[in-house]
């Protein structure tokens, strides 16, 4: 990279008058180039050309030694710090690029550009849904605005962030919602008096399963169903956190009502019923947008037609999935509780 | 009544990935109706990749495919831990 100008090598033999470098330290692998140096590349401005050569000047030899010395270790400063940089900043190149590869981070930011009114509305809308009556997502078309925030989708429209649009769908609410159930169940499990550290952890893991195992089902369903859209695995992720606002109402009233005897009773199960059928109703309002696109939105073609069998089976997974689906991992999710109660009052 | 955490989760699809790929091409698959023979395309009918029975028959025989080696790999590690720690 210093292809400029090389002088001759100076006359008397440089292994001689060579100077151990030793404040040099930066970058020790660099220091075997031989003494054939560039002298037009000092150009670089790095603060190691000033640290070179005072420093070189109390332990030189002859009279020329401390000029040259100076100048070769600063050249190989230089050389190694330009180098090292370089190599720094590929490898983090390279690791932006293979996480972007498999996450991508300004789709996510697109999931969390929330505010607090629209939070506030989402979780009463995923507690109360009845009479919400748009549920599509409004779009907006890029070229008049290009979305910074997702500047790689691949869509004509893009949808606005859920700052904006109360039925888009966000990663707020589900990730904190997950983090509250973890913690509260397990401040549950201490107010039974049956704390213990490894709750923590077993109900992190049952939460973590249950969305994993979902989202499996989803992916293999929508494979079957060939249902194809862009950025859904982002947006099944967030859906499937949702229930966890359901399950942490349910689990807090059903400890107060029913001071501490867990989620049975019928206080129990008529609050989890009814919080089970305000997710379940959501998710299948949100959710048809996602698995049952709409055939006049997407662009006319012969092949973009579904049939109306193929149809109606998507319709088939789409109750199965927010109803029987929802209801197995919410009543896991909210009885989890007592579960581990048991398991630690056995295991003590 | 401790669910399933992810080292369950784990063992479960491992072993139903296991179940995929011991399922026999010319043995079983074929006489259901599942080979991987393509089907003569009837007439207009050339979406057959795109129904339900297309697709699983497409997914089986790619797990056979794919997951063959790997899966020896993975089932050997598995009974070795399970023999010294299990």
């Amino acid at each position: 990279m210093q292809q400029g100008s090389y002088a001759p090598p100076p006359a008397h033999s440089p292994p001689l008058h060579h100077p151990v470098p030793q404040h040099v330290s930066t970058v020790p692998m660099m220091r075997s180039p031989p003494p054939p140096q560039s002298q037009g590349g000092s150009n670089y401005g790095s603060p190691y050309g000033q640290m070179g050569g005072p420093a070189q000047q109390s332990g030189g030899g002859g009279p020329f030694a401390p000029a040259f010395g100076g100048f070769v270790n600063d050249q190989t400063a230089q050389m190694g710090f330009q180098v090292g940089q370089k190599a720094v900043m590929a490898g983090q190149e390279y690791m932006e690029q293979s996480i972007n590869r498999y996450v991508s981070i300004p789709a996510l930011k697109h999931y969390f550009n929330v505010s607090t009114p629209y939070v506030l509305r989402k979780i009463l809308l995923v507690l109360f849904p009845w009479r919400h009556k748009p549920w599509s997502r409004e779009q907006r078309p890029s070229s008049t605005a290009p979305d910074p925030s997702a500047p790689n989708t691949a869509y004509s429209y893009y949808f606005l962030p859920p700052r904006d649009d109360l039925n888009s769908p966000d990663m707020y609410i589900p990730v904190m919602a997950f983090v509250t159930y973890i913690l509260l169940s397990t401040l549950l499990a201490g107010l039974r008096g049956a704390f213990h550290p490894e709750v923590m952890g077993l109900t992190a893991t049952a939460a973590f399963a249950v969305v994993a195992v979902e989202i499996l089902g989803l992916k293999f369903g929508t494979y079957i169903l060939s249902i194809s859209n862009d950025s859904q695995l982002l947006d099944l992720v967030a859906y499937s956190g949702y229930k966890f606002v359901g399950v942490i109402v349910t689990l807090v009233v059903a400890e107060i009502l029913n001071r501490g005897k867990g989620t049975g009773g019928w206080v129990g199960w008529t609050v989890f019923t009814y919080t089970f059928l305000a997710n379940a109703f959501f998710l299948l309002r949100s959710l048809k947008y996602v698995l049952l696109p709409d055939s006049s939105s997407t662009p006319a073609g012969g092949m973009q037609t579904v049939d109306r069998a193929q149809r109606n089976r998507r319709t088939q997974f789409l109750f199965l999935y927010s109803y029987v689906v929802q209801f197995v991992f919410m009543w896991v999710l909210s009885r989890q509780d007592s579960a581990t109660a048991t398991v630690v009052g056995i295991k003590t | 009544m401790m669910l399933f955490g992810l080292g369950n989760l784990f063992y479960v699809s491992i072993l139903l990935v296991n179940a995929v790929a011991v399922l026999s091409e010319d043995r079983f698959l074929a006489r259901i109706g599942w080979g991987n023979a393509p089907t003569e395309p009837s007439f207009g009918g050339s979406s057959d990749a795109a129904s339900v029975k297309g697709k699983m028959i497409n997914l089986i025989s790619s797990v056979r495919t794919l997951m063959r080696i790997p899966l020896i790999v993975i089932n050997t590690l598995v009974i070795v831990y399970e023999l010294v720690l299990g």
